[in-house]
């Protein structure tokens, strides 16, 4: 994953166990990375980010950071986590 | 959903982004997608879900919707194939047949749907009942992958139409009957693969060719009018209350944003 020295080098990552949550969306291997967006009552940890493109929840082993590249399997999609300007982490698309 | 601790290491983001293109775009990922979610089911939903009662009055409405729906996969199915002959790769050439197969099925599961709710024959009901604004839709987008116009029908397809077919559908099967909520769930899960497909090739297009935007442009102004006028009608006779209706343009409207069109 890049962006290890965008927040790395001062406080360790957390390490996440990924269970399945019954995302049957993609190839069973990469299930455990995404799950079901579950509306209002639903937050996301900190290993986790909404996909802007199809609103699924995109899942890491590893907390997630400003810089980090992921992808979306359902939708195809390859992403870059930035932080808003409330700090909360979002994804945008990098075509 | 709580993140738990792990001593797991494996992590699918660390994939190559060609690796990943690669992957995501085969038939082998494509197969092994589907399976989680059509395996044991029969024309699109599992067989022992019950059908509820509907009314005469819903039965009406629900045909016609399926009809509409119908008229949306004909067009998605015949402009698939259309374009695997013009996608300028293997890779969007080999994704492009998975989508076909995408729409034939979903044409046949809606198509199975009317016989079920007692339409003699689905096909000419789908001719008879059919939004004039939705067969245009569907002549101008044909007329754009017969012209090899490959960026303006890539838009037109998988952003425009795709984008508003993965929000009705998303909405409409929240207040279905089991039987016709469950067909849909399938198809939207499908229609993820072609929004995100529309959207990546062509801001990779896009990015590479920015003398393209303008042709762009030109196909929102002249077709995205149509098809939000389509499926205004069509959530209007799902029967959704006003304001509850979803905002219909905002996933199709984040998308071209995202593709940097005003």
């Amino acid at each position: 994953m890049e962006g290890e020295a965008a927040g790395g080098g001062r406080v360790p990552r957390q390490r996440f166990l990924l269970e399945e949550t019954g995302f049957d969306e993609v190839p069973t291997r990469y299930r455990r990375f995404y799950r079901h967006w579950q509306g209002p009552g639903d937050s996301l940890g900190p290993n986790e980010v909404l996909c802007p493109v199809c609103k699924v929840v995109i899942r890491s082993t590893r907390e997630l950071r400003a810089g980090d590249r992921l992808y979306c399997m359902a939708c195809m999609t390859r992403l870059r986590v930035r932080a808003n300007e409330a700090g909360r982490l979002e994804a945008d698309c990098e075509y | 959903m709580p993140a738990q601790r792990s001593r797991d290491v494996v992590e699918v983001h660390d994939l190559e982004p060609a690796e990943f293109l690669a992957q995501v775009h085969s038939f082998e990922f494509w197969f092994h997608s589907v399976e989680g979610y059509l395996a044991g089911t029969s024309y699109g939903h599992r067989p022992g879900t019950r059908e509820a009662p509907l009314t005469d009055t819903e039965r009406e409405r629900l045909i016609s919707v399926l009809c509409n729906y119908c008229v949306g996969e004909t067009a998605a199915l015949e402009g698939a194939s259309g374009l695997v002959s013009i996608a300028p790769n293997r890779l969007a050439k080999v994704f492009l047949s998975t989508q076909v197969v995408d729409e034939g099925r979903h044409l046949e599961v809606l198509l199975h749907r009317l016989e079920d709710l007692g339409v003699a024959d689905p096909e000419a009901e789908v001719e008879r009942r059919a939004s004039p604004s939705l067969r245009e839709f569907k002549r101008r987008l044909l007329g754009l992958v017969g012209s090899k116009d490959w960026e303006a029908a890539l838009f037109a397809q998988n952003v425009i139409l795709e984008a508003m077919e993965f929000t009705v559908f998303q909405s409409h099967a929240r207040t279905a009957d089991p039987v016709t909520a469950e067909i849909l769930s399938g198809i939207v899960k499908d229609e993820r693969r072609h929004i995100g497909f529309g959207e990546n090739e062509l801001g990779r297009r896009l990015r590479e060719s920015p003398h393209r935007r303008a042709r762009i442009g030109e196909v929102k102004r002249d077709l995205d009018a149509l098809v939000l006028e389509t499926f205004e009608e069509t959530v209007r006779e799902i029967g959704i209350p006003a304001s509850e209706r979803p905002d219909l343009g905002r996933a199709y409207l984040a998308a071209v944003a995202r593709l940097g069109f005003p």
